[in-house]
């Protein structure tokens, strides 16, 4: 009897140190494309379209960044980190 | 003077004027050479097309040699890849590392297909390319252990995360075959 409530105990602990970790495991599965609309950030992704072949990808990407930047300008902070997630995710094909 | 004398010396004129602008420009440090911000385009080109001619025209005299897909070979060389590139140039199923980030030009992926032929790869592990991260491996590697990396390099962009791992794990150790070339002995 002590056992089975020991194994439950245990269970339940296991359960919720899994959901504890979820949220980080998120976070983690997302560390690729932190996008943040600054200056730093479009230089990178600017110098990954560089090392780039010729391709449809290259163009995407570097339509992307170029929307990205008219956004910045005109402050659309949420706009422009949209179309940097977008530029990254071209430069990644 | 003649017209084709006051031409000439209209000519010399600007060329100096141009290089004296040049020479201000340079010693003022205009040019942005920090890495995190991107050359422009027309400079971009100019070093990339300088950099693609100068090693084409070295790698002509490049030997190849006929046992490139000897899984010995390609063997040997996953173990050193995985030890000398992959921390820039990564690998299958590998996330960008915070040097691959931070480089600038960025060192190109190589589980993609290039566009170099076996010499010019050779002639780029062996000699390294200036300002770019790239080391000359040659100045501590023989011939042999570098064409072992170039014969894996051909074949990483048809490999899975899987195959890649399994290769490097069973590849002998990069410090053996070190340690073997230093002795002299075939590695």
């Amino acid at each position: 009897m002590r056992n089975l409530r020991l194994k439950n105990t245990s269970l339940r602990l296991l359960v919720l140190a899994g959901f504890a970790g979820l949220p980080l495991t998120f976070a983690l599965g997302h560390e690729g494309h932190h996008a943040e609309c600054n200056d730093t950030t479009i230089n990178a992704v600017k110098a990954d379209i560089q090392a780039m072949g010729e391709g449809e990808a290259k163009t995407a990407a570097t339509k992307e960044v170029e929307a990205a930047q008219q956004l910045m300008a005109k402050n659309d902070v949420e706009g422009c980190k949209s179309h940097i997630h977008s530029a990254m995710e071209a430069t990644e094909k | 003077m003649s017209d084709a004398g006051r031409r000439w010396a209209l000519v010399a004129v600007a060329l100096l004027v141009l290089i004296g602008a040049a020479a201000v420009g340079i010693y003022a440090g205009l040019y942005n050479i920090a890495a995190d911000v991107p050359h422009t385009q027309p400079v971009y080109w100019l070093l990339e097309t300088m950099r693609d001619r100068s090693i084409a025209a070295r790698a002509r005299e490049v030997v190849v040699p006929a046992d490139l897909n000897d899984p010995t070979r390609i063997s040997k060389g996953a173990g050193q890849y995985a030890d000398m590139c992959s921390g820039c140039h990564l690998a299958p199923g590998m996330k960008r590392t915070e040097i691959s980030q931070g480089l600038y030009p960025r060192a190109p992926e190589l589980r993609r297909k290039t566009t170099l032929t076996p010499a010019e790869q050779f002639w780029v592990v062996k000699h390294g390319i200036k300002m770019t991260g790239m080391p000359a491996w040659g100045v501590t590697h023989d011939d042999d252990l570098l064409w072992d990396v170039v014969a894996f390099v051909r074949k990483l962009p048809e490999l899975t995360k899987e195959q890649y791992e399994t290769l490097v794990e069973n590849a002998p150790k990069h410090e053996e075959l070190m340690q073997k070339m230093e002795m002299g002995g075939e590695h």
